[in-house]
């Protein structure tokens, strides 16, 4: 019987250059300028139109099974958004620079119902869930990171430094904590995750509220930030109690 | 697919998933019951092990009428 389930494997080569032309296309996107989002768009939809036709073979059955039946959600979702948008929209009269924003929030919806579809599909409930809390608790740990780096350098001590580290893991450790518990208890860490993300909801909402974001984005922010919580703890919450190993990473790109 | 079957050939998820052209978390989730593989893979599967097909699955009634 394999024991394997702690061995961490690397993402296949088109899994990764994808990964990377997304995360370079959002970046340069942000600080660069807005035309690089397309460089996002070749890697998050480029893999799976190549495999579509057949150029790209990368994939076993089980996962293009999985892709494929996520497509079929993405589309439920993704067409019910844009419904919704554009009803909202033509009821109001809006011009095309107010839709960019709503544009922006419909393939943000659209993509993260592929991508954790796909994963809850391939992976099972237990190891996504326990991929997406590290994958969070991992960002927290940087932008717990950057905030000390920014805040500390002006009058920074080693014991201020170390002071301000103990207080952000408080924030980063539970995320990791839970990421262990996933498999053995998926019931318990279900409703953590419930819990943490109504936490998410109530601290952030009043801030997101206080800067006056404009509804599309601060929508598109929580379709990020809580979607994939709720939706890892309502499938560890319907998961039965038998045990589940985990398996080496998919390429789930496009 | 019984999962004895492999341990009964002393071979790991790993080794299946490369006899057979697959990823580990596809074997994985045959023998789950998560997924049931194409008649191509299920044929490749008993002919790793040198039985017939109907040998290594089960039917769930439940899920057959479902």
């Amino acid at each position: 019987m394999a024991r394997q389930a702690g061995r961490i494997a690397l993402p296949p080569l088109p899994g990764l250059v994808a990964a990377g032309l997304v995360i370079l296309g959002v970046l340069l996107w942000m600080f660069v300028a807005e035309g690089f989002l397309a460089l996002a768009g070749l890697g998050a939809f480029g893999p799976g139109i190549l495999r579509e036709l057949g150029w790209l073979r990368d994939h076993d059955e089980f996962q293009r099974q999985a892709a494929h039946r996520a497509g079929y959600h993405a589309y439920l979702i993704g067409g019910l958004a844009t419904a919704f948008v554009v009803s909202a929209l033509r009821s109001r009269g809006a011009t095309l620079e107010d839709s960019s924003d709503w544009v922006m929030l419909i393939l943000v919806a659209l993509w993260t119902t592929w991508l954790f579809s796909a994963l809850l599909a391939y992976w099972g409930p237990r190891k996504t869930a326990s991929v997406i809390l590290s994958v969070f608790g991992a960002f927290w740990a940087v932008f717990v990171l950057a905030s000390i780096i920014g805040t500390e350098s002006q009058d920074a001590t080693v014991v201020n430094m170390l002071l301000a580290s103990l207080m952000g893991s408080i924030v980063v450790v539970p995320f990791f904590v839970l990421a262990r518990m996933a498999g053995r208890r998926p019931r318990g860490t279900g409703v953590a995750l419930l819990a943490v993300a109504a936490l998410f909801l109530l601290m952030f909402a009043p801030a997101w509220a206080a800067r006056d974001f404009k509804l599309p984005s601060l929508l598109a922010v929580a379709t990020l930030l809580i979607v994939p919580l709720v939706a890892s703890g309502i499938a560890l919450l319907r998961e039965g109690p038998q045990s589940e190993e985990g398996g080496a990473p998919p390429d789930m790109a496009g | 697919m019984r999962r004895h079957r492999r341990q009964l050939h002393d071979m790991t998820q790993q080794e299946l998933a490369d006899r057979v052209g697959v990823t580990r978390q596809t074997i994985l989730s045959i023998e789950k019951g998560r997924y049931n593989p194409s008649v191509g893979l299920a044929i490749r599967i008993a002919q790793t092990f040198g039985v017939p097909v109907e040998a290594l699955f089960e039917i769930d009634r439940e899920e057959d009428h479902g």
